[in-house]
């Protein structure tokens, strides 16, 4: 017993998709309830390829090709949901999500409640997400605010590849909907994942870098940005404390609270668009809170431009949040410029 | 009824416009039609026609005013009509209500502060709080942020100057007055998790460790007494001052914190020392970092005996507003006005967040658990080898200065009479000459 604990204990370097990857295998021999549906996601291994080989492990009948039709596979996912499975469900692209959304928004996430919590929908949607990869305005966007909106639907967004694996495991524990946003340019980083079964708590945040003069939040890709401006700004005296949100829904408001209530600063960074983005919410959630009384400088958003995700390499790296833009803007803050 | 001149609409989106000059002056005579005054706008300068004919009086825009559309800005009363008073009364100069103030002045404030926020003055929500808080006038403080915004810097800064120097008797200060202070002193924090300040200096820096529920900011009185070239570099303890709040298993784990810090920020031999809590930590440091340690000054040191004050202690922690804590920290002192309202007020201030002061009484329940020094320094005390002196009040109410005999032979002692727990604010005189003689060996 002690040595299959000291086993599954052990940490190794896996990929982001690797960590994913296996994530699934681990939920799919654990419980004969998971199944796997998408687009690719069996012989061609996905889109991404995160889930690989798994179908030659887990065979067709767990491994599921659905038709090039997202409204109809994700109705498939829900109803089997519905009805005992605990299907992952694969997007190409988190964009095309847009085609699921009757699915998503008026039957998964609003079953539980119409139906008294006599239904539950433990139903996972694994949707690669954000830009950077030249993939244009319908391949590259950041939906998270969007499914973040809608009550009964849960948001998470993976920023390393042990929380990539944590938080898919927790999303398939979950009882309702879970949308797990991976970040494309993620996929391919690697990172230290615990081996065998374990789960990041849906709804807590993380303080990744403790520091006292300024609060970064951010979320997925943003997070390492931040980190590395914060490893930049280090030099220069000013000490950033970054939080990687992990969860845009719920949001984990005790830990942004207390940070910027010891900092007095905040700043917001994320890829969704700047209006309206998650962001805007947690800026609000801040300024409703008894932290407001601490604030020592205006809240700033570094948000995803008003704009499509543009073609041209350049403007799509302008079109959201780079490591300059958060050193920058922390260091203002920090300084009491802003 | 005289006619009424009004700033005219002359452009679809005008909502005001400038008077830029009267043609024709108070009590002059005027014919419907000519030009009586010139208007600037956004867009244009224009005319402006009489609308009647007679006498110019009441002008309400002197030249470079701005008025709103609609608004009088003169009268033409017809030959033969009586001149009264102004039909319009003549509005005061606009004065925003003053923003309300949300906490009542501490009874016993200065009577000077607290005047009404002027309405287009800049603070952060933390400065607001925080000078409300301190009963200071945001209007006296000036802003450093961006288009004069007042930030928390700005008000901490207000205050230290404002900070009085603790009422001490005048036959103590009389014995040494205490130099004004010099040339204001920049703070640079370290990076570090705890809070680190250094004063630039020439030497061996002096590593100042304050007591419990104290903060760096309670040298002052003291470091304006020291030699001003003497270096030195102040912590604040984790949940005290500007450190963050930190969770403390015990007073080993405490000592432990402060090693990794002393060795970040001590880059050479140091001095050290401490006050109270402090002391008892200087000590463990001492002990722990032996040859790092050039001299080491314990001012009633912890850790010398089981007996201590805990009610203050919990007191001290545990009040939320400057008449709950007052009473306690005049415990501190020999005379029970050692300690003025506007000191206490500091305090307080420096111990506005709840959070910090919950902290700090977990902190307490942890070292000093049912009142007693759970932690036993005496064998430290007798390991080190450095020199070492001891400075204890006879009237201190803290901890007893019996505790000093613990000490063996070698250890220089002070036992200052009229003097309390807190000799350095109490004496800095004294306390500044024997720590001098000490460091200069």
């Amino acid at each position: 017993m002690n040595a299959q604990v000291q086993i599954d204990a052990q940490v190794r370097e896996l990929s982001y998709a690797e960590a994913i990857r296996e994530a699934m295998a681990i939920a799919l021999e654990r419980d004969p309830a998971v199944v796997l549906m998408g687009e690719d996601i069996g012989t061609y291994g996905g889109a991404f390829q995160v889930t690989g080989d798994l179908i030659d492990r887990f065979g067709p009948d767990r491994v599921m090709d659905t038709p090039i039709s997202e409204l109809g596979g994700a109705g498939v996912a829900v109803g089997a949901a519905l009805t005992g499975l605990k299907p992952i469900f694969e997007f190409q692209f988190s964009d095309f999500a847009a085609l699921a959304m009757e699915q998503i928004v008026n039957q998964a996430a609003k079953l539980r409640y119409m139906l008294g919590g006599e239904a539950e929908v433990p139903v996972v949607f694994r949707m690669p997400s954000g830009s950077g990869t030249g993939a244009a305005a319908q391949h590259s966007q950041s939906f998270e605010a969007w499914f973040g909106h809608v009550p009964g639907l849960k948001v998470v967004q993976p920023s390393t590849p042990a929380e990539a694996k944590g938080l898919l495991l927790a999303a398939l524990a979950d009882p309702d909907p879970v949308i797990v946003f991976e970040h494309k340019l993620l996929y391919k980083m690697k990172g230290p994942v615990p081996a065998g079964h374990y789960i990041t708590p849906i709804g807590k945040a993380a303080v990744v870098r403790p520091g006292q003069h300024v609060t970064i939040v951010a979320s997925a890709i943003m997070v390492h940005r931040a980190l590395e401006a914060a490893a930049k700004l280090a030099r220069e005296g000013i000490e950033a404390e970054v939080i990687d949100l992990r969860t845009v829904r719920p949001l984990d408001r005790e830990t942004i609270i207390a940070s910027v209530k010891k900092t007095g600063k905040l700043l917001c960074v994320y890829e969704g668009v700047k209006t309206l983005g998650v962001g805007a919410e947690i800026s609000a959630l801040v300024a409703e809170s008894e932290a407001f009384d601490y604030l020592d400088a205006p809240i700033q958003r570094l948000g995803g431009a008003e704009a499509p995700i543009p073609y041209n390499p350049d403007l799509e790296r302008a079109a959201v949040p780079q490591m300059p833009d958060i050193e920058r803007v922390a260091r203002q803050l920090a300084k009491g410029e802003v | 009824m005289p006619t009424e001149v009004i700033m005219p609409k002359v452009d679809m989106d005008m909502a005001s416009g400038k008077l830029a000059v009267w043609h024709v002056s108070e009590g002059e005579e005027v014919k419907k039609g000519a030009a009586l005054f010139d208007i600037e706008t956004d867009k244009a300068a224009m005319e402006v026609e009489a609308p009647a004919t007679g006498r110019l009086h009441h002008i309400l825009a002197a030249p470079g005013e701005t008025v709103d559309v609609g608004r009088p800005v003169a009268f033409i009363y017809a030959e033969g009509e009586a001149v009264g008073a102004s039909p319009v009364a003549v509005e005061a100069p606009k004065v925003e209500a003053p923003a309300p103030v949300a906490a009542p002045v501490a009874p016993g404030a200065d009577p000077m502060i607290l005047a009404p926020d002027s309405a287009d003055l800049r603070a952060t929500p933390v400065a607001r709080r925080l000078a409300r808080q301190a009963g200071l006038d945001l209007a006296a403080i000036t802003g450093t942020g961006p288009r004069g915004r007042i930030q928390r810097a700005d008000v901490e800064a207000a205050l230290a100057r404002t900070k009085p120097a603790p009422v001490v008797e005048a036959p103590l200060v009389a014995k040494a007055p205490v130099a004004a202070p010099a040339a204001p002193i920049t703070w640079e924090p370290q990076p570090g998790d705890l809070n680190v300040t250094t004063r630039k200096g020439s030497g061996v820096p002096l590593v100042l460790i304050h007591g419990f529920a104290a903060d760096s900011y309670g040298w002052r009185p003291l470091e304006d007494a020291l030699p001003k070239d003497q270096a030195l570099i102040r912590i604040d303890l984790p949940s005290h001052g500007r450190s963050p709040l930190r969770r403390v298993a015990g007073f080993a784990d405490l000592a432990k914190q402060l090693v990794q810090v002393f060795d970040r920020v001590a880059e050479g031999p140091v001095h050290l020392l401490g006050h109270s809590l402090g002391g008892g930590l200087a000590l463990a440091l001492a002990d722990i970092r032996p040859r790092q340690v050039r001299t080491l000054s314990l001012i009633a040191p912890a850790g010398l005996g089981p007996e201590i004050d805990g009610a203050a202690l919990n007191g001290i922690a545990r009040a939320g507003s400057v008449d709950s804590l007052a009473p306690w920290l005049k415990r501190l002192t020999a005379r029970p006005d050692g300690i003025s309202h506007d000191f206490a007020k500091a305090a307080m201030l420096a111990r506005l967040d709840p959070a910090l002061r919950e902290a700090q009484q977990e902190l307490a329940a942890v070292l000093f658990p049912d009142g007693v020094q759970a932690f036993d320094l005496t064998a430290a005390l007798s390991r080190i080898a450095m020199p070492t002196l001891m400075i204890w009040g006879r009237d201190d109410h803290i901890l007893p200065w019996r505790q000093a005999l613990a000490a063996p032979g070698e250890v220089a002692l002070h036992l200052l009479r009229g003097v309390g727990h807190v000799p350095q604010i109490e004496d800095p005189a004294t306390v500044a000459a024997l720590i001098g003689r000490h460091l200069r060996g």
